[in-house]
C-alpha cells in the first residue's frame, strides 16, 4: 500500500509539470500583451520597456519558463502583474469560496440523486423511474447560464426567499449550489440507478431476501454499499472538475471563487496568476483522483493496492 | 397503515427541512442612509497614480479630490485648487484650498501636490500616467498652499493633465502603507472595508471641505453578470447601476414602477477604423462609399434602442471645441455604389452573388458589437461588398489592432477631455506603440494644425484650429464616426440627487440621498 501511495505521488510530478508547461506556452503565445493591458494605450514606449524589464518579460521565453518553474518548485508562484500581490496568497483567499460551492453542489447532487436513483432502480419502469430519468435528461441538458438566472427569478424575485447573488450565510449558497449541482445530480441519478439494478440481480441479494430481511435493510446495507463504487469514481472526478469548472456559476452568482479569478487573469494576461491558478486547480484535481482511488480500498475490501 | 403513516411523516419532515432552508430569505438593502451600487468588476488598484480601470476610477471618484476637474462641457474647473494663474506661457501657479483634510486628519498642503506629481514622474512607481507629466520641467512649492509648475515649452493641454487625485505625501512615503489597497484621500467618503471581488464599503467623511455627504455609507457590490445586476436592482438589494445596461433590457426596466431610468449623451465615441495602408481602403472613395452604405440611425433605433446619437467626429456636441459644420455621409446606398464604380470596383455580376471585393471587419466579443457588425455586414452586402466578420477575445483583438493587423475594426474612445487627442490618434508619427494612429493615417497639413493646437494657449484661436482639424478628418475619413453613446443610470425610485457625468464619474454620489 505504501509503495503504491509513493508511486502515485511520484507520478503526479510529470502530470503537474506537463500542465504547467502547456499552460505556460499557451498563455505566452496567444496574442495580447500584458503591458498594453496594464499601462493602457497612452503610455510612452520608454515606460513600456521599463515595465517589461521590471517584470522580467524582456527575457527569453525559455529563461522565463525555467525561472518561474524553479520558483514554483520552492512554493513561490510570483506576484500578480496587475495587483502586485503574491499569487499564492491571492489564490488561497479564493479557495474557501470555491470549496464551499463545490461541497454545496455535491450535497445537492447527492440529496437529489440518491433517493431518485434508488427509487428508480427499485421501481423499474414505473412512473417514478420514468420521472427520475426525465429529470436526469433535463438536468444534463440545462446549461448553467440559463438555470442560474431562472432560479434567481423564481426564488429571489418572485418568491423573495433567497438573495440574488453574493456570498454570505447558507442562504447565499443554496441557489449557486443547486445550479452547479443539478447536472451532477442528473449524472449520478442514472449512475445510482444502473449500478443498483446490476447489484440487486446478484445472488447475495436474492439470498438476503430469502433470509427474510427487510427490503430497506437489503438495499441500504447490502446493495447500496456495492453499488456506490462506480458512483464514487464519478463523484471524485466531478469534484475536481467542479473546483475548476464553476466559472459560469461563479460569475452569475457573483461568487468570489477561483474560476472567476482564472478568467480575470486570462483576460488581463496576468501570466503568473494564470499559471498559479491552473497549477493549483490541476494539483487539486490530481490529488482528489488519488484520494478517490484510496477510498476504493476502504469501501471495497476486495480492492488491494500493491 | 403503519407504512402510510411513516410516509406521511417523511414527507412532512422533508417539507419542514425545505421550508427551513428557504425561510432564510435575504435581507433587502436597508433604507435610510446606505446606498448600494452594483458595479461590474472588482477594482484592480486604488492608488490614483496607478489606476486606469473604470472600477478603480469609480472608487477614486468618491475617495479623492483632484487638483482640478472638468465640468460637463470638458472645461477645466477648480477642485482642490481655488484658482490658478498663468503669468507666462510656461508657468502655472495653483492656489490650494485651505483647511482641506485627508481622511487621517492631516491637512492637504502644497507638498502633497508636489509629491503626487513627482512620484508619477518617477519611473520606479511604474505609473501609466507618467507620459502626461512629460511636458513638465519642474515643480516648485511657493508656500504651504501655493505651488508652481514650469513647462519645457508651451503646452495647451497641460491643465487637463492636472486632473489628478492628490495623495498624502506622508502615506505615500511610508513603506508600510499601501495606497493601492488602502486609499487615503480628501474625498467625501472613506474606504472602510474591501472584501476582494465581493464588495467595497465606504463611510461618509464628516470633515469633507464641501460639507458632510448626505449618505452615511455607500457599498459597491461587485456583480459581474449584467442580467443578475438588473435582477438585484429589481429585487431592491441594490439601489443603483450606471451603464453596462443591455439596451434590450431597457423597456422592461422602464415599466417597473419601483425604478427610474435617466439618460444623457456622454463623450464615449464609437467609430469604425480603416487601415489606410490597405490596398483597397487607401482609396478615399471606397471609404466614403462604406460610410454612405451604413445606416447609423437604423442601428441606433433597433440595436441600441435609442441609447446613442449619431456622431460627426471625436468631440461630442457638449465639448467646448465641437464643430458641427463638417462633411457628413448620410445613408445613401445608390451614391455608395456610384462611388465604388468611380473607384474602379465595379460589381462583376450586377445584383448577382459575386462581390466587388472582400473585406475583413474585426471586433471584440461584446454581444452588441457582434450584432452591430452583422447589420453592417448586411448593409455592405447591399452595395456589393462582402464583409467577413471576425470577433476576438479582448487581448487578442487589441493586440491585432495595435500591430496594424486589420482592414476595418470597430472600437470606442472613452473619456476624451482635451482636443489634443488628435495628436495621439491622427498625427503621422503617432503610430503604435508611440500613439494610437493605428490606421497609419498621414496628412502633413493636418500635422501642422495639430502642432499649432498643442502650442496655442488662446482658447478662441485654439477652437478655430480644432474646427479646421475636425473638418479635415471628416473629409479624409480615416474613421467613420458612428455614434456618441448615452450614459444610462437605473435606480430605485427613492434615490434622489444622482446626476450623470459625461465621463461616467460618480462625483454626484456625495449629493445623493434616499427619500
Amino acid at each position: 500500500m505504501r509503495k503504491y501511495i509513493v508511486r502515485r505521488l511520484l507520478l503526479m510530478i510529470p502530470v503537474i509539470l506537463g500542465v504547467y508547461t502547456i499552460v505556460f506556452l499557451i498563455i505566452h503565445f496567444i496574442p495580447g500583451d500584458p503591458i498594453d493591458l496594464m499601462l493602457g494605450e497612452t503610455a510612452r514606449p520608454s515606460d513600456r520597456e521599463f515595465l517589461r524589464k521590471e517584470l522580467g518579460l524582456d527575457k527569453p521565453i525559455a529563461y522565463q519558463y525555467l525561472t518561474s518553474m524553479l520558483r514554483a518548485a520552492k512554493g513561490d508562484l510570483g506576484r500578480s502583474l496587475h495587483t502586485n500581490q503574491p499569487v499564492l496568497e491571492t489564490i488561497l483567499k479564493r479557495i474557501p469560496a470555491t470549496v464551499e460551492l463545490t461541497i454545496g453542489a455535491m450535497i445537492v447532487a447527492l440529496m437529489i440523486s440518491l433517493p431518485l436513483g434508488i427509487i428508480a432502480a427499485l421501481r423499474q419502469y414505473s412512473v417514478f423511474d420514468n420521472g427520475s430519468m426525465f429529470f436526469a435528461l433535463l438536468g444534463i441538458s440545462m446549461p448553467n447560464f440559463w438555470l442560474g438566472p431562472l432560479l434567481i427569478i423564481l426564488f429571489s424575485i418572485k418568491l423573495g426567499w433567497l438573495p440574488v447573488s453574493g456570498r454570505g450565510g447558507i442562504e447565499y449558497l443554496i441557489l449557486p449550489a443547486i445550479t452547479l449541482g443539478t447536472a451532477l445530480a442528473a449524472i449520478l441519478t442514472r449512475m445510482v440507478r444502473s449500478s443498483l439494478l446490476e447489484v440487486t440481480k446478484e445472488d447475495y441479494i436474492t439470498f438476503a431476501r430469502a433470509k427474510g430481511l427487510r427490503e430497506f435493510m437489503i438495499i441500504v446495507k447490502h446493495a447500496l454499499s456495492n453499488a456506490m463504487i462506480p458512483v464514487i469514481t464519478i463523484l471524485g472526478l466531478q469534484f475536481g472538475s467542479l473546483l475548476a469548472g464553476s466559472i459560469i456559476t461563479e460569475t452569475i452568482f457573483s461568487w468570489p471563487g477561483i474560476g472567476r479569478l482564472t478568467i480575470q487573469a486570462i483576460n488581463t494576461r496576468d501570466y503568473p496568476l494564470v499559471q498559479g491558478c491552473v497549477l493549483i486547480i490541476s494539483l487539486s484535481y490530481v490529488l482528489i483522483n488519488f484520494l478517490t482511488d484510496l477510498f476504493y480500498a476502504y469501501i471495497d475490501p476486495r480492492i488491494r493496492y500493491e | 397503515m403503519y407504512q402510510k403513516k411513516r410516509k406521511i411523516r417523511l414527507i412532512l419532515l422533508v417539507f419542514l427541512f425545505c421550508s427551513l432552508l428557504f425561510s432564510c430569505s435575504s435581507k433587502e438593502a436597508k433604507k435610510g442612509s446606505v446606498l448600494i451600487v452594483g458595479v461590474e468588476s472588482n477594482p484592480t488598484n486604488l492608488d490614483p497614480r496607478l489606476a486606469i480601470d473604470i472600477a478603480s476610477l469609480h472608487v477614486i471618484d468618491i475617495v479623492y479630490n483632484k487638483l482640478v476637474k472638468k465640468d460637463k462641457h470638458s472645461n477645466i474647473i477648480p477642485d482642490l485648487a481655488t484658482h490658478w494663474e498663468n503669468p507666462d506661457d510656461l508657468t502655472y501657479i495653483f492656489h490650494l484650498k485651505k483647511g482641506v483634510k485627508f481622511h487621517d486628519g492631516t491637512e492637504l498642503k502644497a507638498e502633497d501636490v508636489k509629491y503626487t506629481f513627482d512620484s508619477i514622474r518617477d519611473p520606479s512607481l511604474k505609473s501609466p500616467k507618467r507620459s502626461s507629466t512629460a511636458p513638465l520641467k519642474e515643480i516648485q512649492i511657493i508656500d504651504k498652499y501655493t505651488i508652481s509648475f514650469t513647462l519645457k515649452e508651451p503646452y495647451a493641454p497641460f491643465l487637463s493633465n492636472m486632473i489628478q487625485a492628490i495623495v498624502p505625501k506622508h502615506i505615500g512615503m511610508d513603506k508600510k502603507k499601501n495606497l493601492s489597497l488602502g486609499p487615503v484621500g480628501t474625498g467625501p467618503f472613506k474606504l472602510k472595508e474591501w472584501v476582494y471581488d465581493e464588495r467595497l464599503e465606504f463611510v461618509s467623511n464628516k470633515e469633507h471641505f464641501q460639507g458632510k455627504p448626505r449618505l452615511d455609507r455607500i457599498i459597491y457590490k461587485v456583480i459581474p453578470d449584467q442580467t443578475v445586476r438588473l435582477l438585484e436592482l429589481e429585487k431592491g438589494s441594490i439601489h443603483l447601476i450606471q451603464n453596462s445596461v443591455s439596451p434590450d433590457m431597457l423597456p422592461r426596466l422602464k415599466i417597473n414602477p419601483k425604478l427610474k431610468v435617466i439618460k444623457e449623451v456622454g463623450i464615449n465615441y464609437s467609430y469604425i477604423g480603416f487601415n489606410l495602408e490597405d490596398r483597397i481602403l487607401k482609396n478615399k472613395k471606397v471609404r466614403q462609399a462604406i460610410a454612405h452604405a451604413i445606416n447609423k440611425q437604423d442601428i441606433i433605433d433597433n440595436i441600441l434602442k435609442g441609447l446613442a446619437i449619431p456622431a460627426t467626429g471625436l468631440l461630442s456636441p457638449s465639448h467646448w471645441a465641437y464643430e458641427s459644420r463638417v462633411k457628413e455621409f448620410p445613408y445613401n446606398p445608390e451614391k455608395a455604389k456610384r462611388l465604388l464604380d468611380e473607384a474602379g470596383y465595379r460589381d462583376p455580376d450586377g445584383d448577382g452573388p459575386e462581390p466587388r471585393f472582400k473585406i475583413m471587419y474585426k471586433t471584440s466579443q461584446n454581444q452588441i458589437r457582434k450584432r452591430i457588425a452583422e447589420i453592417i455586414q448586411e448593409q455592405l452586402k447591399g452595395i456589393g461588398i462582402e464583409m467577413v466578420m471576425r470577433n476576438y477575445e479582448w487581448g487578442t483583438f487589441f493586440s491585432d489592432i495595435r500591430s496594424g493587423n486589420f482592414q476595418m475594426y470597430t472600437l470606442t474612445w472613452v473619456g476624451i477631455t482635451d482636443p489634443d487627442i488628435y495628436y495621439y490618434i491622427f498625427y503621422s508619427s503617432s503610430i503604435p506603440p508611440k500613439g494610437a494612429n493605428r490606421g497609419r493615417y498621414s496628412n502633413k497639413s493636418l500635422d501642422r494644425l495639430i502642432e499649432q493646437g498643442r502650442y496655442t494657449l488662446d482658447p478662441i484661436k485654439r477652437k478655430k484650429i480644432y474646427s479646421e482639424i475636425q473638418k479635415i478628418i471628416a473629409e479624409d475619413l480615416p474613421y467613420i464616426s458612428l455614434w456618441y453613446l448615452k450614459n444610462v443610470a437605473v435606480m430605485r425610485k427613492e434615490i434622489k440627487g444622482f446626476k450623470l457625468y459625461p465621463g461616467e464619474q460618480f462625483y454626484s454620489l456625495k449629493d445623493v440621498y434616499i427619500k
